[in-house]
C-alpha cells in the first residue's frame, strides 16, 4: 500500500526537481505538473490529501530557497516598509519604494488567486488546455520581447530602474502575474513581460518577478499547511521532506542561474521551449488520446 | 480620501468575519483563505489611512 498509491519515491524526486526549476524559469510549473504525469501515464492520485501535502512541502521548499537567496534584500525591504509606515509616507529611498511596489504587485494576484483559483483550475487544469496555454505562454513572451524592442531599440524609449516604477505599474505587473492562474501560463514569465513593457531592463524585471514570487508562493503554501497534518499525509512524509529539500536546492540554483542569465539575455529561448514543448505535448495527447 | 480608507477597512473586516463564520452566501461555507484575504485588505486600507493622515498633518 504505502506511497505506491500516491506517488513513488522516484516520481516524487522528479516532481521536486520539476517544481524547483519550473517555478522560477518562465515555463509554468503548474503546466508541467499537469503535463508530465499525464504524458508519462503516472498513476498519481493528484486529488488525494497525501499528494496535496506533498505539493505543499515542495512549495515551502521553493519559498525557503527564495528567502535564502534574497535574504539581505528582504531584510532591507522590511526595514524600508517599517520606516515608511512610521513616517506615514513612502520616501525616495529605493528599498522603501520597492517594498511598496511588492505590496502593490501582490494584492491583485492575492485577490484574484483566492477568489478565482479553484474555478479556473476546475475549468482548465486538464492536459489538453494546459498544452495550448503553454504555447500561448511562449507566444506572449515573444510578443513582449518584440514590443520591448520596438519601444526601446527603435523608438529610443529610456529604461527605468525598479524603484522608479509607479504604484500603478506595480499593480499592472501584479495583474499580469494573475494570468498564471491559467495552468500553462508562467507567473514569472507574465511578470517579466509586464515589467519589460513598463520600461524595466530584463535584469530588473526578473528581480521584481522573483521578489514577487516569494510572498505569493509562501502565502499559497502557508495557507495549505494544515494539509501536511491530514490523516493520510504521513504516508508521504519521507517523499515530502526529501522533495522539499530537493525543490529548494533546485530553486536556489535556478534563481542564481536566471539572475545571471537576464543580465545579458532575453526571454526568447524559454518562449521557444514553451511553444515546442506545448505543441509536442498537444500532438502526443491527441494521438495517444490522453486528453 | 481618509474617510474612504476607513469605510473600506470596516467593510473588508466585516466581509472577513462573514467568511470566517460561514455567513457569506458566495461561495457557501466557511472560507478561511477568503477571510484572511479580506482581513489583509482591511489592514492595507488602514495603512492607506495612515499615509493620508500623515500627509494632511504636514
Amino acid at each position: 500500500m504505502r506511497t505506491d498509491a500516491v506517488v513513488t519515491f522516484v516520481q516524487a524526486m522528479l516532481l521536486a526537481v520539476l517544481q524547483g526549476v519550473s517555478e522560477l524559469f518562465p515555463i509554468s510549473s503548474l503546466g508541467h505538473t499537469v503535463l508530465v504525469p499525464a504524458l508519462f501515464r503516472w498513476n498519481v492520485d493528484e486529488g488525494s490529501d497525501a499528494f496535496l501535502a506533498f505539493v505543499v512541502a515542495l512549495h515551502l521548499g521553493t519559498a525557503l530557497a527564495l528567502v535564502a537567496f534574497y535574504g539581505r534584500d528582504w531584510l532591507a525591504l522590511a526595514r524600508g516598509l517599517l520606516a515608511s509606515l512610521v513616517r506615514g509616507r513612502i520616501g525616495e529611498e529605493p528599498n522603501e519604494r520597492v517594498a511598496w511596489l511588492l505590496v502593490a504587485g501582490t494584492v491583485p494576484v492575492a485577490v484574484l488567486g483566492v477568489l478565482l483559483e479553484s474555478s479556473v483550475k476546475r475549468l482548465f487544469a486538464a492536459p489538453l488546455p494546459v498544452s495550448l496555454f503553454l504555447v500561448a505562454n511562449g507566444g506572449l513572451m515573444l510578443l513582449g520581447e518584440r514590443l520591448r524592442r520596438r519601444q526601446h531599440v527603435n523608438a529610443g524609449h529610456p529604461y527605468r530602474a525598479l524603484d522608479r516604477l509607479g504604484m500603478r505599474d506595480g499593480v499592472l505587473v501584479g495583474l499580469a502575474q494573475s494570468l498564471a492562474l491559467l495552468p500553462g501560463i508562467s507567473r514569472s514569465g507574465a511578470a517579466i513581460v509586464a515589467g519589460l513593457l513598463r520600461d524595466l531592463r530584463h535584469e530588473d524585471a526578473a528581480r521584481y518577478s522573483f521578489l514577487l514570487a516569494t510572498p505569493v508562493i509562501f502565502a499559497a503554501a502557508a495557507l495549505e499547511i494544515p494539509k501536511l497534518f491530514a490523516p493520510d499525509a504521513h504516508v508521504v512524509l519521507v517523499e515530502a521532506l526529501a522533495g522539499a529539500a530537493l525543490a529548494g536546492v533546485t530553486a536556489y540554483a535556478s534563481v542564481a542561474f536566471l539572475t545571471r542569465w537576464f543580465r545579458h539575455n532575453d526571454l526568447s529561448p524559454f518562449a521557444w521551449y514553451c511553444i515546442v514543448a506545448g505543441g509536442l505535448a498537444f500532438a502526443l495527447l491527441v494521438t495517444k488520446g490522453i486528453a | 480620501m481618509k474617510q474612504v480608507a476607513v469605510i473600506l477597512a470596516v467593510v473588508f473586516l466585516i466581509v472577513a468575519v462573514l467568511y470566517w463564520t460561514g455567513h457569506m452566501p458566495w461561495p457557501p461555507g466557511v472560507h478561511t483563505k477568503h477571510g484572511i484575504l479580506f482581513a489583509v485588505l482591511a489592514l492595507l486600507c488602514l495603512v492607506w489611512y495612515r499615509f493620508q493622515s500623515a500627509s494632511s498633518t504636514r
